[in-house]
C-alpha cells in the first residue's frame, strides 16, 4: 500500500475524522459502483455506500495495514450489497425481478414524442437494457462481473473480495458474459 | 450454421478475453475465426457485451455524501476525553456541571465533587450530573 494511504489509515485509526473524511472522498465513487451495479437502485446503493464507509469506520481496527485497503473496503460493500438483495428475495413479482429500473425503466416505457436528441434516447434505452441484463446475472455472476468489467479490479483481488480461489473467479466470469451474450443477442433479435 | 470444434474454441476465445492467451493461441484462434462464421458471431458477441458495460454512466453521488456520512460516526476523541477525565476529574465534573447548571447548582455540588475526587474520572462525572 502507498505510504500515504498508511498514514491516513493511522489516522483514522486514532479517530481523525478529516482523515476519514479523506479517504471517503477518495473511495465513495468506486464504492458507489459496486453498490449501484448490485442493486439496480440508486437511493438504495446510496444508503449502502454510507453503510459501508461507517462500518469501515467501526471496525477500521480489524484492518490488517499488510493487505489492500481497497480490497478490505470493496469486500464491506460487495457484502452488504449482496445481503441486501438476499432479503429482498421473499415475494418475488416481476418489478423485483428487475430491482431498482423502474425509474430507469420509465423513461423508457413512456411515451417520449417530444424532440429530444436522439443520441440521449439511444444512450438512456441501452443503459436500461444493460443495467437490465446486468440485475437479471445471478448474484454471484452479476458480483464477478461488476467487479471485473465495471471496477476494473485483478482477478485476484476480485478473489479476495468474493473469498473465493482465482480460477472460480474466472469461470463466474464467463458464466457471466455468456449470459450477457445471450441476452445480447435477444435484444437484438440475432439468432444463436 | 455449425462448428464441429466449438467447445474447444469457445473455452480459447474465453482464454483470450481473459489476456491468458499465448501469441500463438491467439493466432490458432483468429485462423479459425477467419473460416467459422459460428465461432466469429460468439467471439463477436462476447466482446459485444463486455463493451456494453463500458457505456454505463453511473449517477452521481449526492454532493453533502461525505459530510452525511461524517455526521453518522460517533462524536470524535471520546476516548481522548475520558483519559482527560480520569487525570483531572475535578476539573471535568467543573467543566461538565458548568454548562447546564446555574452557578449556585454549581456551588452546591462542588463539596460531593470533591469528595469523590479519588474515584475514577468517568464515574465521578457520572454521577454528579
Ligand atoms: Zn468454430
Amino acid at each position: 500500500m502507498e505510504a500515504k494511504e498508511k498514514r491516513l489509515i493511522k489516522k483514522i485509526k486514532k479517530g481523525d475524522h478529516q482523515a476519514f473524511a479523506e479517504m471517503v472522498d477518495k473511495y465513495k465513487n468506486k464504492v458507489y459502483v459496486i453498490c449501484f451495479r448490485m442493486v439496480g437502485n440508486k437511493q438504495e446503493a446510496e444508503d449502502l455506500s454510507q453503510e459501508t464507509f461507517l462500518r469501515a469506520y467501526r471496525y477500521i481496527g480489524q484492518y490488517d495495514m499488510e493487505r489492500k485497503f481497497s480490497t478490505w473496503l470493496f469486500r464491506i460493500a460487495t457484502n452488504l450489497s449482496i445481503d441486501a438483495l438476499r432479503r429482498r428475495k421473499p415475494g418475488v413479482s416481476l418489478d423485483a425481478e428487475l430491482p431498482g429500473t423502474e425509474g430507469l425503466a420509465l423513461e423508457a416505457i413512456l411515451p417520449d414524442n417530444q424532440a429530444s436528441p436522439d443520441e440521449k434516447m439511444v444512450q438512456n434505452e441501452l443503459e436500461t437494457a444493460v443495467q437490465k441484463e446486468i440485475q437479471r446475472l445471478p448474484e454471484k455472476y452479476r458480483t464477478a462481473i461488476v467487479l471485473k468489467y465495471l471496477e476494473d479490479l485483478s482477478l485476484k483481488e476480485i478473489s479476495e473480495i468474493m473469498d473465493i480461489p482465482v480460477a472460480t473467479v474466472k469461470t463466474r466470469i464467463h458464466r457471466g458474459r455468456e449470459q450477457l451474450r445471450k441476452y445480447l443477442i435477444v435484444l437484438r433479435g440475432e439468432k444463436e | 450454421m455449425n462448428c464441429s470444434e466449438f467447445k474447444k474454441y469457445s473455452l480459447l476465445i474465453d482464454k483470450v478475453l481473459d489476456g491468458d492467451a499465448s501469441s500463438k493461441e491467439r493466432g490458432l484462434l483468429s485462423k479459425h475465426l477467419a473460416g467459422c462464421a459460428t465461432c466469429r458471431a460468439h467471439y463477436a458477441q462476447l466482446k459485444d457485451s463486455m463493451a456494453m458495460l463500458n457505456l454505463l454512466m453511473t449517477p452521481e453521488l449526492p454532493i453533502d455524501f461525505t459530510k452525511n456520512v461524517l455526521e453518522q460516526i460517533p462524536k470524535e476523541k471520546r476516548r481522548l476525553f475520558r483519559r482527560w477525565t480520569a487525570k483531572h476529574p475535578v476539573l471535568a465534573t467543573m467543566a461538565v456541571c458548568a454548562v447546564p447548571m446555574s452557578l449556585a447548582v454549581f456551588a452546591a455540588n462542588r463539596q460531593s465533587a470533591s469528595q469523590a475526587k479519588n474515584a475514577k474520572g468517568i464515574v465521578l462525572t457520572k454521577a454528579s450530573r
